[in-house]
């Protein structure tokens, strides 16, 4: 289970969240930009400090004191894929595995090479590959460790809408073998619904409403929440 | 036309700037290699060779976690830092050796100590390597603090998200990508620390390096003695920063 109180000041406001999330479960963190959503995520992972609070996940406490970021069982995916341009897409996705990978982790890449389709970059330099390619990579190699959370901050954006629905059908396949936990960061609502059935509203760093889509979009909290939700 | 006449002007500049290499060829009569010269002469090259690559290695050892340092600390900070880096550049050499044999002198704060303990900070190849320490570390810090800047910092977090400690980082990412900023740091500080004659006259005129053996053969002998290590000189010295500066220099290095 993810329990996640944090208190973060950022400079128009204070982030101040308090999130608890069932194991295997998903949430989808919604709200217009700049409302705290990505610091939230940013602390969980362990990429900036919580100036309080207290992060747990499982049996090990992430917050206070900041766990080492190579012993937080998380995978973190952004907006930039981050693939290391020195390594070729295959030593990317094994990153995480060691150098010698056991027979069962083989298997495993074989699969996220089917399964993604980058049979045809496998051996390519990171660097040569297209966008799109790069984060169909950095998604493999984020699963290829199999965390036992997962983290994804707007990993969609700039997208087209096929290879988004390719990428989320994957990740939905690979969330049901895995079983992780997993928060989604989108100011897309129809993208988190797809990823989550639950959804945390925030607005200044608040949550303002939490609970099923088919709750918040029956009774949303505030009018900047129902225009954000309104389809274009 | 006009690209033929400026690229012409660059053939005119170039052949200015590599001028003083003719110098080589100069007729200064037969070139001197007896007893009398080629003995220290020998001595020097082989005191340059060992004792830069000593001081070279602590320059590497202690330079690198620094710069590592001073490129992910926050802007404000690096600024100090790198301004004392800086500091030590700027120094005149003759000056810092001067500097540098008083503070490791019987009257300096360290000095007194190191001479109670009966270690020789002048004329000594401790002294040597120190003074070629001090003369280097400067250069190749600020260099490998450049190369690891040029390092997203989210590619280090990222690769300790997949489990790396930070020395395994260090190792898979972070030298990796930094690696010919590194080398062309090392190469400066390696030519700069070789070359060095200002400071080390002061400090360490014995055991006599290159540069210190050069000026005594000039004294000594004139140019026919000076010939044969210059040539050395100019072999040991210029290929490493060269190759390096030329690989760094390449598209997607």
């Amino acid at each position: 289970m993810l329990d996640a109180r944090i208190l973060k000041r950022r400079r128009d406001f204070t982030v101040d969240v308090h999130l608890k999330i069932e194991p295997a479960g998903s949430l989808g963190l919604f709200g217009a930009s700049a409302t705290g959503k990505s610091t939230v995520l940013s602390c969980i992972a362990g990429i900036e400090q919580p100036d309080g609070g207290l992060i747990r996940f499982g049996g090990l406490q992430l917050f206070p004191p900041p766990l080492p970021l190579h012993l937080r069982p998380i995978g973190y995916l952004t907006q930039e894929p981050n693939l290391f341009p020195h390594l070729t897409v295959e030593h990317n996705i094994a990153f995480g595995l060691g150098r010698h990978p056991t027979a069962k982790q083989n298997g495993w890449l074989a699969d996220l090479r089917q399964s993604l389709g980058l049979a045809n970059v496998w051996s390519a330099p990171a660097a040569r590959i297209s966008g799109g390619q790069a984060r169909r990579v950095a998604l493999a190699r984020m699963l290829a460790r199999r965390p036992s959370l997962v983290l994804l901050d707007e990993p969609f954006t700039g997208l087209d809408r096929q290879l988004v629905r390719e990428l989320i059908e994957g990740l939905l396949v690979w969330k049901n073998n895995i079983g992780f936990t997993m928060i989604v960061v989108d100011h897309q609502a129809h993208i988190l619904e797809r990823l989550s059935p639950h959804v945390a509203v925030l607005e200044r760093g608040q949550v303002i409403q939490q609970g099923t889509w088919e709750e918040v979009h029956a009774a949303p909290a505030t009018d900047l929440l129902k225009k954000l939700l309104d389809p274009l | 036309m006009r690209r033929w006449i400026r690229r012409g002007g660059m053939v005119a500049f170039a052949l200015t700037l590599l001028y003083p290499l003719t110098g080589l060829f100069s007729r200064v009569g037969p070139w001197r290699w007896d007893a009398e010269v080629a003995n220290p002469t020998v001595a020097s090259i082989r005191v340059s060779l060992i004792w830069t690559s000593a001081a070279m290695l602590i320059v590497v050892l202690a330079g690198t976690p620094v710069a590592m340092y001073v490129a992910r600390t926050a802007p404000k900070e690096r600024l100090w830092w790198q301004s004392i880096c800086i500091l030590s550049i700027l120094l005149p050499p003759l000056a810092l050796g001067i500097l540098l044999s008083m503070a490791f002198g019987p009257s300096g704060w360290i000095g007194r100590w190191l001479d109670h303990a009966g270690i020789r900070m002048s004329n000594s190849a401790l002294a040597f390597v120190v003074t070629q320490v001090y003369v280097s570390i400067g250069y190749y810090i600020l260099g490998a603090i450049a190369a690891f800047g040029s390092i997203p910092p989210m590619l280090e977090k990222q690769a300790a998200l997949l489990g790396q400690p930070p020395w395994r980082v260090f190792w898979r990412v972070s030298f990796p990508l930094a690696r010919l900023g590194l080398a062309v740091a090392f190469s400066v500080a390696w030519v700069r620390a070789l070359g060095e004659f200002g400071a080390v006259v002061v400090t360490a005129y014995y055991p006599s390096g290159m540069p210190v053996q050069l000026w005594v053969n000039l004294q000594s002998f004139g140019l026919p003695a000076v010939m044969p290590l210059l040539l050395v000189f100019l072999v040991t010295a210029l290929p490493l920063p060269w190759v390096a500066h030329l690989l760094a220099q390449r598209p997607h290095a």
